[in-house]
């Protein structure tokens, strides 16, 4: 169930953002039994790399990744924790 | 606009610093409620809070309010900062401490 939304959620940001780096990682187990997993929605945590970020706030930047997965955040994911970057960003980052 | 657009509105405009969270700062009901409301107090500004979880209607109607799709929602002097990463993120990078200062000050004022 879970690996098929990972997939969904890769295929929707592929689709509507250039992504340079993409990395979707589930972590419902860590959320299992609480209340926002009994409804059997998931938590994922995703890292997104895109010039699309560029000259965007952290709100826009999460709008348009929740733009991107749309109805997904109704019916599949009940929390996206979400570290949106421009690849200058990511690549301080990961140099620092 | 509907009853409920209406009554989170009033909300919105009456608080200067306003979290909608599941549960309470005292007994959050969920982990990224509970790390907004942590980091709200870590600033050391009184906020309000409203508990959605008391009312479904506001549960549903401030993801349509604020055209954000989860909880916890920060709104400061009316406007929406954002969701538990963004929150945070401003905590860590001191943000959070001017923004709602400023926004309380100018309530005060």
């Amino acid at each position: 169930m879970n690996e098929q939304r990972v997939r969904m959620i890769r295929e929707r940001m592929h689709d509507a953002l250039a992504v340079q780096q993409l990395e979707v990682v589930d972590e419902s187990h860590l959320h299992a039994g609480h209340a926002g997993a009994r409804d059997g929605r998931g938590h994922f945590r995703v890292l997104v790399v895109s010039d699309a970020f560029a000259d965007k706030s952290p709100l826009q930047r999460h709008r348009l990744i929740y733009e991107a997965m749309g109805d997904a955040m109704e019916t599949d994911i009940h929390a996206l924790t979400i570290q949106a970057m421009t690849p200058q960003e990511y690549q301080q980052a990961s140099s620092g | 606009m509907d009853e409920i657009q209406q009554a989170i509105k009033e909300q919105v405009e009456a608080h200067p610093v306003i979290l909608f969270m599941k549960g309470t700062p005292q007994f959050p009901q969920c982990g990224f409620s509970m790390r907004a409301s942590q980091a709200l107090a870590g600033v050391g500004v009184e906020f309000a809070y409203v508990n959605v979880l008391e009312d479904e209607r506001i549960r549903q109607g401030v993801k349509e309010f604020g055209n954000w799709p989860t909880i916890p929602q920060l709104y400061v002097g009316g406007e929406l900062v954002g969701g538990c990463d963004i929150i945070l993120e401003m905590y860590e990078s001191g943000e959070l401490e001017t923004l709602v200062k400023e926004a309380a000050a100018k309530q005060d004022g």
